[in-house]
C-alpha cells in the first residue's frame, strides 16, 4: 500500500513520497524506513513522519532497547570483573563500564561502585557488532551530573516512547510536577527511570504519572498533574 | 581453486551456477537425482527398504508387535513412525537425544501415512479392545545430503510394501494369544510420493536439494502427492512463492509419481 | 440460506490486545472467537529467530516442534534479521483455547507481537484456515464443530506486498482443484487480517 506523511504505517508500505524527491537533494531515512532497489519501504510499525527539508521517519512504538552512541542511560550494575563494571542497560547485551571513566579516577583512586548501584552514564561505544561500553566523565574529563545515583529511590522501567515523550521539551509533566513536588530524576533513553522525592507517596505518584503519559495528549498530561498535586496535598 | 572459492563464498559459487542454469552437481535446475532401491534389506525385520536418492540414504525397518489397542479407539492398531538423524549421516548433528529437525520430520511422516490414509489402522487391529498390531517404522539417515522427507517416505512406502504379519489367535477364556506360521501381506491403500523444492534467492527454484543447497536456500516446500491427490503441502515458512511458482511445484510433484511407483514395483518384483 | 451460504466465507471475529505482559518487549493477546494465544518476546544474544510454543495443558511434545518450526520459520522469512546482529528474537506462544484454526491463529499473534516490538520487517504475514467439507464446499476458518464435517484442513500464510505464499500446512487429502479453490478464498480473507492489523496500530498510535 502507498503512503502519505501522517499516515498510519506497517511494514511493507511504500512510502511514495520519498521516491519523487530529486535525486540531487539530500534525503535523509530516519528509523523505520529502508530502501528497496527503487522504492523505500517502511518496515516498522506506528506513524509516518517528515521534517523539512526531507527527513523521514517512523514513530513506533518500542520497548527494546538498542543501543545508540552519545545517548544517556540508566543502568544496574550486575557484575563487576578486573577492571570493567559490567551494567544492564536493558539492551540485549551487558554495557561494560571501566573504573577509570569515572572523574578523578585513577589507578589507585578507585570510584566507590558497588553490585546493584544505579549508574547514570553515558555510551561511548554502541555498535551493532560490538558490546556497548558506557562512561561516566565528559569530554573535559568532569562529572557532569554521571556516576552512582543515591541509594535510595525509585527505579522502574517504562517503553521508550514514554522517555521521549517525558523528555521532549512540549510535554508539561516534570515541569508542572516539579514546581509543586520537589524530586530528583534521572531519564535514561534505554526506558529506564530512577526517581527520588521526598516521600514514598509522592515518588510512586511521579512514577505512576510518568506512566500513565503513554497514552494521554499534553493537555491530559496538564489536568493529570494538577488532580495528582490536588491529590498529595489532600493526603498531607 | 574452485573449493577455495565454495568455502569462502558459498553462496556467490551457488548463484554463478545457477546463473548459467546448471547446479554444481551437473543437473538442471529443475531436475531429480537418481533413486536407487532395495527392499527386504534387513531379514529380521518385518519390512525393510534401502533408498538412495543421489548421496542421500534411509533406511527403514518394520518391526510388528503385539499390544492392546487404545481405550478410546479399540479397534485401531497404530503405526509409529521414528526418523533417526544420527551423527554418522552429517557433521550437523549431535549424539544425544533426537534434533528439532527429526522430531519434524518424524511427525511429517506420521503425518503422511494418516493424510493419505495409506494403511487403514482397522486392518492393525486383531481383536477389538484385546489385540492389535503396532507397526514400528524406524527410518535410520545413513547419509544426509538433502531431501531427507522424500527419501522418508520412499523408503518408509517401500519398505510397508513388504510387510507381511502372521495370523495370530487369541483365546477369550484364557486370554492367549497365539502366533501362526502363515504370513498374510499387509493392504497398502494408496502410495504418496514426496517431493521436495529449495527456494533460492528468494526466487530460484531448485528440485531436490542437495545438503548443501537446503543450507543456503530460504526455504523449502514439500509436496507430497497420493493416488493423484494431494495429500500434504507443507511450506514452513521462508521466502514467499507466487502462485504459479506453488502450481510448478505441485505439477513436478505430480508427474514425479509414476516414475518413483515403477522403481517401487521393479524392486519389489525383482525381489519376490 | 443465503446467509448460510454467506456465513461460510466470513472469518471469525477477531480480538487483540497489547501489552498483556509487562517484562517482554511486545507481547499481544488475541482472541479469535474462542481460540486465544498470547506471545511475548525478548531479545536475547544470537542471531535467529525461534519459536516456543507452550500447549495448553501438559509438556511440548513432537507435534508441538513441528507447529514451532513453522511459526519461527514464518516469522524469520519477513524480520530483516541483517539488522540485528548477535541477537535472538524469542517468540513465546501459550495456547490458551483452541477453537479450530490454531496454527493460523499463532502465526498472526505472532506477527501481532513483532509489530508491537517494534521490530524492523519487510512485510506483514497473515494466515488464514480453511476446510472442505465432505460434500466438497470450502468452508472459511472453521470452528470446532464445523472441522467435524471437513475431511480437510488447509492453512495459508500470505505476505502483505504481492499477496505471495509465505507457509501452507495442510491436513487431508484433497484435490487440486479443491486447492487452488481454497487458495483463492484465503488470499481474499487474508486482506481482512491485513486491515485488522492496521486498524490495531491505528488504535495504538495515537500513545506515539
Amino acid at each position: 500500500m502507498k503512503v502519505k506523511v501522517g499516515d498510519v504505517v506497517v511494514p511493507g508500505d511504500i512510502a511514495e513520497e520519498i521516491s519523487r524527491v530529486k535525486s540531487e537533494t539530500k534525503c535523509v531515512l530516519g528509523p523505520g524506513l529502508r530502501r528497496f532497489s527503487e522504492n523505500v519501504i517502511v518496515c516498522k510499525s506506528g506513524i509516518f513522519r517528515k521534517k523539512n527539508p526531507n527527513t523521514y521517519w517512523v514513530d513506533s512504538h518500542q520497548r527494546k532497547y538498542i543501543p545508540v552512541r552519545g545517548e544517556s542511560v540508566v543502568g544496574v550494575v550486575v557484575n563487576k570483573s578486573g577492571d570493567i563494571f559490567k551494567v544492564d542497560i536493558g539492551a540485549s547485551e551487558l554495557a561494560s563500564l571501566a573504573y577509570t571513566s569515572f572523574e578523578g579516577a585513577t589507578k589507585k583512586n578507585r570510584p566507590d561502585v558497588k553490585l546493584g548501584d544505579v549508574l547514570y552514564a553515558k555510551l561511548k561505544i554502541a555498535s551493532l557488532d560490538m558490546e556497548p561500553e558506557l562512561e561516566c566523565v565528559d569530554s573535559k574529563g568532569k562529572q557532569s551530573g554521571m556516576g552512582v545515583v543515591a541509594d535510595d529511590g525509585f527505579l522502574f522501567t517504562c517503553s521508550i516512547n514514554v522517555v521521549r515523550k517525558i523528555l521532549s521539551p512540549k510535554c508539561p509533566l516534570l515541569k508542572t510536577l516539579g514546581k509543586e513536588i520537589p524530586h530528583e530524576i534521572a531519564v535514561g533513553m534505554n526506558g529506564k527511570v530512577w526517581l527520588k522525592a521526598r516521600s514514598i507517596k509522592e515518588t510512586i505518584a511521579l512514577a505512576n504519572a510518568i506512566l500513565a503519559t503513554e497514552y494521554i495528549t499534553n493537555e491530559e498530561t496538564n489536568a493529570m498533574c494538577c488532580r495528582i498535586i490536588e491529590a498529595l496535598q489532600e493526603v498531607n | 581453486m574452485a573449493l577455495q572459492y565454495k568455502t569462502i563464498h558459498p553462496v556467490k559459487y551457488l548463484r554463478d551456477f545457477l546463473a548459467h542454469n546448471v547446479r554444481p552437481d551437473g543437473r538442471g535446475l529443475l531436475k531429480f537425482r537418481p533413486m536407487a532401491l532395495n527392499v527386504r534389506s534387513i531379514s529380521s525385520a518385518d519390512g525393510s527398504a534401502l533408498v538412495k536418492i543421489g548421496n542421500t540414504s534411509v533406511i527403514c525397518g518394520i518391526k510388528a508387535e503385539l499390544a492392546t489397542p487404545k481405550a478410546e479407539e479399540p479397534d485401531r492398531g497404530f503405526i509409529v513412525p521414528n526418523v533417526e538423524l544420527s551423527p554418522l549421516s552429517s557433521s550437523k548433528f549431535r549424539p544425544g537425544p533426537p534434533s528439532e529437525e527429526a522430531q519434524v520430520a518424524s511427525q511429517f511422516v506420521f503425518d503422511v501415512i494418516l493424510n493419505s490414509g495409506c494403511i487403514d489402522t482397522k486392518c492393525l487391529c486383531i481383536v477389538p479392545d484385546k489385540l492389535a498390531w503396532v507397526l514400528y517404522c524406524d527410518l535410520v539417515c545413513l547419509n544426509y545430503d538433502g531431501s531427507v522427507l522424500d527419501a522418508c517416505i520412499l523408503a518408509l512406502m517401500a519398505a510397508l510394501n513388504t510387510v507381511s504379519l502372521p495370523e495370530v489367535e487369541y483365546d477369550h477364556e484364557k486370554s492367549t494369544t497365539t502366533v501362526k506360521t502363515e504370513r498374510v501381506p499387509l493392504k497398502i491403500l494408496s502410495m504418496p510420493v514426496s517431493t521436495t523444492h529449495a527456494i533460492f534467492d528468494d526466487e530460484v527454484l531448485l528440485a531436490d536439494p542437495t545438503c548443501e543447497e537446503e543450507d543456503l536456500a530460504s526455504g523449502t516446500i514439500t509436496v507430497v502427492v497420493s493416488e493423484g491427490k494431494l495429500c500434504s503441502v507443507w511450506k514452513p515458512g521462508g521466502s514467499p512463492l507466487t502462485e504459479s511458482q506453488m502450481d510448478g511445484c505441485v505439477d513436478r510433484a505430480k508427474n514425479r509419481v509414476s516414475s518413483v511407483l515403477d522403481l517401487i514395483n521393479t524392486a519389489l518384483k525383482s525381489s519376490s | 440460506m443465503a446467509a448460510m451460504a454467506e456465513d461460510q466465507h466470513v472469518l471469525r471475529k477477531m480480538f487483540c490486545e497489547f501489552d498483556v505482559l509487562s517484562c517482554p518487549d511486545g507481547s499481544a493477546m488475541k482472541y479469535r472467537n474462542r481460540s486465544c494465544l498470547r506471545p511475548n518476546k525478548l531479545i536475547i544474544d544470537k542471531a535467529c529467530v525461534e519459536a516456543v510454543y507452550r500447549p495448553k495443558v501438559g509438556q511440548p511434545r513432537v507435534a508441538d516442534k513441528t507447529k514451532e518450526k513453522m511459526i519461527g520459520n514464518t516469522c524469520s522469512s519477513a524480520i530483516l534479521s541483517t539488522l540485528y546482529p548477535r541477537t535472538s528474537v524469542s517468540i513465546i506462544l501459550q495456547e490458551m483455547q483452541n477453537s479450530g484454526g490454531l496454527m493460523a491463529c499463532a502465526i498472526n499473534a505472532a506477527y501481532l507481537a513483532l509489530i508491537r516490538s517494534g521490530i524492523a520487517m519487510k512485510f506483514l504475514v497473515a494466515a488464514v484456515t480453511c476446510g472442505i467439507t465432505k460434500d466438497d464446499k470450502v468452508i472459511l476458518d472453521p470452528d470446532l464443530n464445523k472441522v467435524k464435517d471437513c475431511h480437510t484442513e488447509l492453512m495459508f500464510a500470505f505476505d502483505s506486498i504481492d499477496f505471495n505464499i509465505v507457509a501452507v500446512d495442510s491436513s487431508g487429502q484433497y484435490t487440486e482443484e479443491q486447492y487452488q479453490k481454497a487458495l483463492s478464498l484465503c488470499k481474499e480473507a487474508s486482506n481482512e487480517i491485513f486491515d485488522f492489523y492496521r486498524n490495531l496500530v491505528k488504535k495504538y498510535a495515537c500513545c506515539i
